[in-house]
């Protein structure tokens, strides 16, 4: 016997969705705003209490005012023309159609810039690229426009000319001496630094064993939910301010003057509320162009990245390629660590020092190693450049060291947990820059973690993850 | 151009503009009411979440045309010059924003949640954010308020808040 | 995004006036929910000359039982479609499937019919439909048409739909009403994540022999369209009901599957994951299968 139903029943009320019913009115409670005024010479409470952010409530009420909800009389909007192409020569930009088109009042490229050139460290980034294009979200046009729609039209109709050069696209390549220069003549490894600590070889040679792994991390977008935004004023008097979502605007002003080249008491930048940061920000972007482009037309002008721009054309992460080697007793004594970092850079230099610095002090791990060998390179790769994000190439050595202990407590049949008691820091441990650390609490930390979660080893009974 | 006439917050407004306008620009370019804010432009982040015909939709999908006579309520609409609604207070209270920028739409979300179901559960909330996308805070603060304006407007005493 | 005409259209009938008046000489569009249309539109270098908004079709928003089975108007919206008591009583795959789709937000725009239209091969609405053999009404100015959704779709974003024609209803067919039937999505997150393979089956029971009947298994995001496992069917047909026929099934749906590598997953992956979740979804449906017998429902309203 089946179950193929034979009889179609009908319902007996036609099926109306509840969701198109109308809804009961919610009941109307409201709070009065208080304001809590501190009395004269009165103490106000610190230590221990809760705090409210101060702009908490507006950001709630939808008031709180960023760049793109900020508008000036008479305001243009710019949009800016992306190269499309991760490597080339720019033989000609060609912009008359989209300058005679009703609307555009005015169009830029990079010939437009008094210096172009800049970066918070290297002055290798172009504000629009004119005669080389270094990755394909370099910008090399802006148009401004009476609507954004009308600049965005107006991107379409500018022509350029590129012959072009074969990308450099791995930074195992780039790192190669005859690999064609991204910044030619310059060399594609741009940072280098060592750490040096013992003797490494004949840590090796007296290890029982010693373990290799390689370690790679992607790429990273910040993704602040506000894309990137500005919006440039320049006055009659021949001075500007520039709104801008910059976390760094003492850093941003000295950019502005050197690319426009004016002097800095002639730039305003006004720090508006950020949508978002996590290192994403830390740079200037299109404010020069924009600038420009409000001197020119006379009008304020803005700029707000579509969610595209903000992958392609702002920082992200280092991918890191890394070489771990490292020799311990049987019992998982950690004798001597030998490392290689390869920071993939992209096209600029942004933030890559700091990153380069911070992976390498940190990628021996919180691990008391007598000899240790670090070395890191960051090389230049015709792709989106990488900059500073949250913890500056922390997470990605994290990630290899930790790994990598792993890997080498699973061939010795030590538990993760034990393998990592015998090495850790201890109050008073040397870090592998021989700076002396204080509270240290990373035994307690992980004893305490392993007995919250229920850790009772690999082959307890557990499965590694506590469960 | 497309001649539109709607409701926006309680208030009869038109407009005359491009019939590629989504309401999300017609909103923030036309009326002034720039609470819903521009994130991805694709319906994935949230932050233009506005309710319309009480229904949490994402503004940057819908053309102006297809909002004609309909009844939109976007985060201005929540409170008056010196009232809070319950959300907002809350989301204040526990600290649920930090840059802000995801917050007007995923107070818009969790008011449509609370219009439907007056007392979700921590699962049920999760799944009325999951088209927001936040990146400072998490969710967790924010479901805290959400749970905690639930009990509000039934009435109930917030478990663990102190009176700011 | 670019400038196009934009007409509204009262019902379907009046659609199909608008789209008989101007897809002769120009391109068109037609826009139902729009989260996938606008969502594209924005970057497309071309966009259409003329958009027909539907949304306001009402006569495309019921959800019926037929003498031909239960239909779901085109623009019944994925919300809609999870808060049917019909539809959760009858097809808990369809409310699990469509509960998938993207976030509330765009549950609350999007419609079934714009959902198929679009022909993306990881389409969270067409495995189970497929499962359930659905069959589409078209309208077109000469008249309607019937075709079952396995020939609907053509191709990666292609269907048959002609540029004068409107998708009217999807029907599941009299005979699969209250089929027992499961939905299964894998994908690299819980919420708006596209699947890397989703998977449906559904099965009839013939309780005396304790084997299958009619089993019917749709797998998405493994080829250029939805498309049905017969291998693995043919093998379940009549077979004696057994965890390891289950799992056989499930490996030889992986001879079916026809996927590509790309960023969100390898072919291989994808391999892995079809007879996984294949065993997974025949063991849930025939779960649904015992638990209906022993309530005595067929998953039919009032049975």
């Amino acid at each position: 016997m089946t179950e193929r139903p034979k009889v179609i029943e009908k319902p007996d009320v036609l099926e109306q969705p509840d969701i198109l019913k109308p809804q009961p009115p919610a009941p109307l409670v409201t709070f009065p705003i208080e304001v809590v005024v501190p009395e004269v010479r009165q103490q106000t409470p610190a230590v221990g209490q809760r705090a409210t952010r101060a702009d908490g409530r507006l950001h709630g009420l939808g008031q709180t005012k960023y760049i793109d909800d900020m508008y000036f009389p008479n305001m243009l909007f710019a949009k800016i023309k992306r190269a499309g192409i991760a490597s080339a020569h720019i033989k000609s930009i060609d912009t008359k159609e989209a300058e005679a088109m009703p609307g555009v009042i005015a169009v830029i490229t990079g010939r437009d810039i008094p210096c172009n050139s800049f970066g918070p460290s290297l002055k290798d980034q172009p504000v629009l690229a004119d005669k080389r294009v270094f990755h394909a979200g370099d910008g090399v046009a802006a148009v401004a426009a009476v609507t954004e729609q009308i600049a965005t039209e107006a991107l379409e109709k500018i022509k350029v000319e590129y012959e072009p050069i074969t990308p450099v696209l791995d930074p195992l390549e780039s790192l190669k001496l005859e690999t064609p220069g991204v910044h030619a003549p310059s060399s594609n490894i741009y940072g280098h630094k060592v750490i040096k600590k013992g003797d490494v070889e004949k840590a090796f040679a007296e290890s029982d064993r010693v373990f290799e792994g390689t370690f790679r991390t992607q790429m990273v977008e910040h993704v602040p939910l506000e894309p990137y935004a500005c919006i440039a004023q320049w006055d009659a008097n021949g001075r500007v301010t520039v709104y801008s979502t910059l976390g760094r605007i003492t850093l941003g002003r000295a950019d502005v003057a050197r690319t426009l080249g004016i002097p800095m008491s002639r730039i305003r930048i006004v720090a508006t509320v950020v949508g978002g940061n996590f290192g994403g920000k830390n740079e200037i972007r299109a404010e020069p162009a924009m600038a420009l482009l409000s001197k020119k037309t006379g009008r304020p002008v803005k700029c707000v990245f579509t969610r595209a721009e903000e992958f392609t054309s702002s920082t992200t992460r280092h991918p890191l390629i890394m070489d771990y080697k490292t020799g311990v007793t049987k019992q998982g004594k950690i004798l001597g660590r030998k490392i290689r970092l390869v920071l993939d850079g992209g096209a600029y230099c942004s933030w890559s020092e700091t990153t380069l610095g911070k992976a390498c002090i940190l990628s021996a791990g919180p691990y008391n190693i007598e000899n240790l060998y670090a070395e890191a390179f960051v090389v230049y790769t015709n792709k989106t450049m990488t900059g500073a994000m949250r913890g500056f190439g922390a997470p990605q050595v994290c990630f290899a060291y930790e790994s990598h202990m792993d890997d080498i407590a699973k061939a010795l049949g030590i538990d993760p947990l034990e393998i990592r008691l015998l090495n850790a820091f201890d109050e008073g441990s040397l870090s592998p820059t021989s700076q002396k650390l204080h509270s240290v609490v990373v035994k307690e930390s992980l004893l305490r973690a392993a007995k919250r979660f229920g850790w009772n080893g690999i082959g307890n009974g557990g499965n590694g993850n506590g469960a | 151009m497309v001649n539109v006439t709607l409701k926006v917050n309680g208030e009869t407004r038109s407009a005359s503009v491009p019939p590629e306008t989504t309401l999300l620009r017609l909103l923030r370019d036309q009326f002034n009411l720039t609470g819903a804010k521009l994130g991805c432009d694709v319906g994935d982040c949230g932050a233009c979440t506005v309710i319309v015909d009480s229904k949490p939709v994402n503004s940057c999908l819908m053309l102006v045309g297809q909002v004609e006579g309909r009844e939109v309520l976007t985060i201005e609409g929540l409170a008056n010059a010196d009232h809070l609604h319950p959300l907002q207070k809350l989301f204040e209270h526990f600290g649920s924003l930090q840059c802000g920028f995801c917050g007007p739409g995923v107070i818009i979300s969790a008011k449509a949640l609370l219009d439907e179901n007056p007392d979700p559960s921590t699962e049920e909330i999760r799944d009325a954010l999951g088209g927001n996308l936040c990146r400072c805070t998490g969710y967790t603060k924010m479901i805290e308020a959400i749970k905690g304006a639930s009990c509000i407007l039934r009435g109930e005493e917030v478990p663990a808040v102190k009176s700011a | 995004m670019k400038s196009f005409e934009f007409f509204a259209a009262k019902d379907s009938n009046d659609a199909l006036t608008l789209l008989a008046q101007h897809a002769a000489n120009a391109k068109v569009k037609i826009i139902a929910g729009g989260t996938d249309l606008l969502a594209d539109l924005k970057f497309a270098a071309h966009g259409p000359d003329v958009v027909v908004d539907i949304s306001r079709a009402d006569d495309l928003k019921n959800i019926t039982i037929t003498e031909q089975g239960l239909s779901i108007g085109a623009l019944v919206t994925h919300t809609q479609i999870m808060r049917s008591p019909l539809i959760r009583q009858m097809f808990p795959a369809l409310v699990a499937a469509a509960h998938t789709i993207g976030a509330v937000q765009t549950r609350n725009l999007g419609t079934l019919g714009g959902n198929l239209v679009t022909a993306v091969p990881s389409m969270d609405s067409g495995p189970t439909l497929m499962a359930l053999e659905a069959m589409v009404t078209i309208a077109g100015n000469g008249g309607r048409r019937q075709v079952p959704l396995s020939e609907f779709f053509v191709g990666p974003r292609k269907t048959i739909l002609k540029p004068d024609e409107l998708l009217v209803d999807i029907i599941i067919p009299e005979q699969n009403l209250g089929k027992p039937t499961h939905f299964l999505k894998f994908g690299l997150r819980k919420g708006q994540a596209l699947a890397l393979v989703n998977v449906a089956a559904s099965v009839w029971v013939d309780w005396e022999k304790h084997a299958f009947l009619a089993p019917r298994i749709a797998l998405g995001a493994v080829a250029p369209k939805v498309i049905r496992a017969p291998q693995a069917e043919a093998y379940l047909e009549g077979r004696t009901i057994s965890p390891e026929a289950m799992a056989e099934a499930g490996r030889i749906a992986v001879g079916d599957a026809k996927p590509i590598s790309d960023f969100r997953a390898s072919a291989e992956y994808r391999r892995h994951l079809v007879a996984v979740l294949t065993k997974r979804a025949l063991e849930s449906a025939w779960a649904l299968a015992q638990t209906r017998r022993l309530e005595g429902s067929n998953g039919k309203r009032n049975a």
